[in-house]
């Protein structure tokens, strides 16, 4: 099968099996190893990526499925020029320990601040049950991103594909 | 040592260098490591947990597609282990667990790696497994290691024989007149734990190349020279031909503190010349997880009406599986933590590994500490009952302080978990009594102590000074996520030249380039490495003054250096910068550097109370206090952690806010293991949890912000009088929710987790308990060492 993908705004072409996940085509064919194979079972949130600007486990997703759509993984929201808003708060806040959670912590946190600008703790916590991480224990991560509710959003705009 | 800089310069809440790369998903893991030509590798594992190999024939697998190379027991002869070297690399004549590597495959890509490993011939004649230590140490039970005595004894001085791999005792007193006393109060305790996994996000992994006839071996370990002297005895090649680098470790957590899948891909690399990347798949590292062990303890005390505790006796059982491994290590440390925080009359202790047919156990975050404090801190509550007495002040009245022994007879040094009782309670408000709230949920509070210690040992360090003002430290750490490679070192040597640490270059393990050091674990990193930093810093600060005194006409003593500077002392501006000084240096003798080595203290225990261990005094003990209120719901048994306060004794905190994530972090995993994470093992020998959706580690909605103190100023030998901060954390969280429940409920609580099934049958009197019929109350007889 021959289909093209768009990811981070290129058009990539594929030849290959359709039902292979994006995960495996991303790190294994792409090189683009910032999406982690964790648990692959959708449980863990390490692999999320953005399809159409909403975040979804890019190992339970069959690449044949994806034609047209665009893809955003990682490597795609930001350079270290122009972090996102999210990207920034981790960092202010010193929040990364072994860092295999953040790739899809970063892009399923984004999406959710983007659509809730001004969440609670509780709503934060909800809504991070999809990205589990072993190092941390969440609050500090969720402290981060308080900052960023009650000084508004306005960076995060700009990692929309 | 007094230092020559004021010690708060390498105070900060500096941040992570390698944040950023990590939050773009930059960082290169190995397992990201790809590259042109790289094979790929997969395990053939034993589904059979004990039996007789009858055939393993590869001849199928390897005219598969794509198949390079099959290394199988014949590639590797050699035993290993620590203590006693009882484990092969692949099975040999016999199973011994469900998992056990039968042979590796090497192919152009994973797929058909898996084929390959699927279509080797495997035949075993099934033995009915031993699966719980029960079993094992029941009389007549078949022998697991047959062949036990003619292992090779990597340390000598414990007593082992049958199922028992290794025994440590201790005995200190005469705990039969203590008991024998007729004012005295009988206090006896059993308790059960389960395992608990690590989970770390990046499984175990490694990619092994073979180079001008020696191995490179880039791999996800906290132990690089572990991997390098394992590696070599396994291939019975010299260790010189063995070289280990380490990028960013994904998550450690104890589990990577051995060497693990490196000789399986190093032996590849050998036979097929190319490079070998083999990755753990989630079920492989799960259902192989080096687990913090199960165990079963017993423990008994003799107690006077006013408080005393005149005799101790305990047995903890340790599960080490079908090999010894990390749990022969740790029967050392019953002595120091269910042998700790409290002072003694006399006491006599078994540690013990047993064997079962079980996948091997491993090192886990405050290892034996989590559940010997779990059961020592249930067993002080359950005393406090029998004599009427408040637990608060029972522990204030008990714990060690200034000038009194440990169980093994170590002197304690100032008074430091007193104080830190004394601050709980003053911060947190005296306990009330638990009561059944509004909403029908019962609550309850507890406060425990805790007693943990940092494994120091051999570490060295290399400071070389660059003629930019920048200094590159090389020392053989590793960089797990804890945060020490960025930020208590570079500060450490920061403060000692009087540069700013992102000036101070840090280079990651590579065994050829870096002394030999013990690993990253073990709360150790700060101090060991950090103490043999600041050694090589002197050394470097001690040419650098020379010269610059020379040029600046003023005795070294009156030279500080400060901000990229050497200054005359008061007098800012009327010196030079480093770089000035590091050319002339280079004029006169040449390029600065400096060199530096660490290893432990060695604080004595009593001669004769201590046999079988590795340690018998710990030279930096860490103290904790932790305090928590729950929410019992009488209904389902789910049990709600409201608050979670800890006080942790630091030494120096360099970085109190890298501290807190650490502290945040272990008591979620502390959370994970007092509540929810249970591995079973069922008939066939394996765990059922064999992924995220079975084995439930904690989410955001499992945890709490954690309320902290940190408690400085206790003795440390660490540099700055810092101790390590990171694995501590966890140790007395299954102990603290445990009481708090047992409180709360009514009950006391003898087994963890407190899944609701498990708290509801407490609370409803079905629980069967924690009978522990495989051990005698008669201490002797559960020994080897002391058994007629």
């Amino acid at each position: 099968m021959v289909l093209t993908l768009m990811i981070n705004g290129d058009p990539v072409p594929y030849h290959g099996d359709p039902r292979r996940s994006l995960l495996e085509v991303l790190r294994d064919d792409l090189h683009l190893t910032g999406a982690k194979d964790v648990c692959g079972e959708g449980f863990c949130g390490a692999c999320i990526v953005q399809i159409d600007g909403v975040p979804k486990v890019s190992c339970l997703l069959p690449v044949g499925r994806l034609a047209g759509a665009e893809i955003t993984t990682i490597e795609g929201v930001s350079n270290s020029e122009t972090l996102t808003a999210v990207q920034k708060a981790f960092l202010e806040y010193d929040v990364v320990q072994c860092g295999m959670c953040f790739p899809g912590m970063v892009l399923s946190m984004t999406h959710f601040m983007a659509e809730n600008p001004s969440p609670t703790r509780a709503e934060l916590k909800s809504a991070m049950t999809g990205n589990i991480c072993r190092c941390t224990g969440y609050e500090r991560i969720i402290d981060a991103l308080l900052s960023l509710g009650s000084n508004g959003l306005g960076p995060v705009e700009e990692v929309r594909p | 040592m007094t230092l020559p800089y004021p010690p708060n310069t390498a105070v900060m809440n500096l941040p992570r260098r390698d944040a950023k790369d990590k939050l773009l998903g930059r960082t290169r893991y190995t397992v990201d490591e790809s590259s042109h030509g790289m094979l790929h590798a997969a395990a053939r594992r034993s589904e059979t947990a004990s039996g007789r190999i009858v055939k393993i024939d590869v001849t199928p697998a390897l005219s598969m597609p794509g198949v390079k190379a099959i290394a199988t027991r014949e590639d590797a002869p050699g035993l290993h282990g620590i203590g006693i070297a009882d484990h092969p690399l692949f099975a040999k004549d016999v199973v011994r667990y469900h998992g056990e590597p039968l042979a590796v495959v090497a192919a152009t890509t994973l797929a058909q790696a898996r084929a390959a490993a699927a279509a080797i011939l495997v035949e075993i004649d099934p033995i009915a497994p031993i699966l719980t230590m029960a079993e094992a140490l029941a009389k007549d039970a078949p022998l697991i290691h047959p062949d036990w005595a003619s292992y090779e004894i990597l340390r000598e001085g414990a007593a082992r024989g049958g199922n028992i791999a290794w025994e440590a005792t201790v005995v200190r007193g005469d705990t039969d007149a203590a008991f024998a006393r007729d004012d005295v109060i009988l206090v006896e305790g059993t308790y059960r734990v389960g395992r608990q996994s690590h989970v770390p996000f990046e499984p175990r992994a490694v990619v092994a190349a073979y180079e001008d006839g020696r191995f490179h071996i880039h791999t996800s370990t906290q132990v690089p020279w572990t991997v390098r002297h394992v590696t070599a005895k396994i291939l019975g090649v010299p260790e010189a031909a063995v070289h280990v680098t380490v990028p960013a470790v994904g998550g450690g957590f104890g589990l990577k503190f051995d060497c693990s899948l490196e000789p399986f891909a190093a032996i590849l690399a050998r036979k097929t010349g190319r490079k070998v990347s083999l990755v753990n798949s989630r079920r492989e590292e799960q259902m192989t997880c080096l687990s913090r062990e199960n165990a079963d303890i017993l423990i008994r005390s003799a107690v006077t009406p006013e408080g005393d505790i005149v005799g101790r006796e305990a047995t903890v059982l340790m599960d080490c599986g079908a090999y010894g491994g990390e749990q022969v290590f740790l029967t050392t440390m019953t002595a120091h933590t269910l042998g700790g925080n409290y002072r003694l009359g006399s006491v006599k202790i078994a540690s013990q590994a047993v064997y079962t047919n079980t996948p091997p156990n491993g090192a886990f975050r405050a290892c034996n500490g989590v559940y010997n404090t779990f059961a020592l801190e249930c067993h002080t509550d359950e005393i406090c009952k029998a004599i009427g007495m408040d637990p608060v002040a029972f522990r204030r009245r008990n714990v060690v302080g200034d000038g009194d022994i440990g169980a093994t007879g170590q002197v304690f040094e100032g008074d430091v978990l007193g104080p830190m009782l004394d601050l709980a309670i003053d911060t947190y408000g005296p306990h009330e009594r638990a009561k059944k709230g509004p909403d029908g949920r019962l609550y309850g509070r507890a406060t425990t102590v805790g007693t943990w210690f940092i494994f120091v040992g051999p570490s060295s360090a290399t400071v070389n000074l660059n003629v930019d003002g920048s200094a590159t430290l090389v020392t053989s750490g590793v960089e797990i996520g804890s945060g020490t490679m960025v930020q208590s070192l570079p500060q450490i040597v920061a403060a000692n030249l009087g540069i700013h640490p992102d000036a101070v270059i840090v280079k990651t393990a590579d065994t050829d380039a870096s002394g030999r050091d013990l690993g990253v674990g073990g709360g150790r990193t700060t101090v060991s490495i950090g103490a043999a930093s600041q050694e090589a810093c002197a050394e470097v600060r001690s040419k650098l003054l020379a010269v610059a005194s020379q040029m600046l006409q003023t005795p070294q003593d009156d030279l500080v250096l400060a901000q990229g500077r050497v200054e005359i002392r008061d007098r800012p501006g009327s010196g030079t910068t480093i770089q000035t000084v590091i050319a002339q240096a280079e004029l006169e003798h040449g390029p600065i550097s400096g060199s530096g080595a660490f290893t432990a203290p060695g604080i004595p225990a009593m001669p004769g109370c201590a046999a079988g261990h590795f340690i018998d005094a710990i030279d930096i003990p860490v103290f904790a206090v932790h305090d928590c209120d729950v929410a019992v719901d009488p209904d389902t048994g789910k049990v709600e952690v409201l608050a979670y306060r800890v006080i942790q004794d630091v030494g120096r905190a360099l970085n109190p806010r890298a501290i807190h994530g650490q502290i945040q972090g272990g008591v979620t995993q502390g959370i994970g293991y007092a509540l929810h994470e249970e591995i079973t093992i069922n008939a066939e020998g394996a765990f059922d949890q064999t992924g995220f959706s079975s084995y439930r580690i904690p989410t955001a909605l499992d945890t709490l912000p954690i309320d902290y103190h940190l408690y400085e100023g206790a003795p440390s030998c660490g540099p700055l009088g810092t101790k390590g901060a990171g694995e501590v954390p966890i140790l007395n969280v299954g102990a603290t929710i445990a009481c708090a429940v047992a409180n709360a409920i009514g009950t006391p609580v003898n087994a963890l987790p407190l899944t609701a099934p498990r708290v509801l049958g407490l609370i409803d009197g079905l629980s069967s308990g924690v009978d522990l019929a495989h051990l005698s109350r008669h201490w002797h007889e559960n020994t080897i060492a002391f058994s007629e």
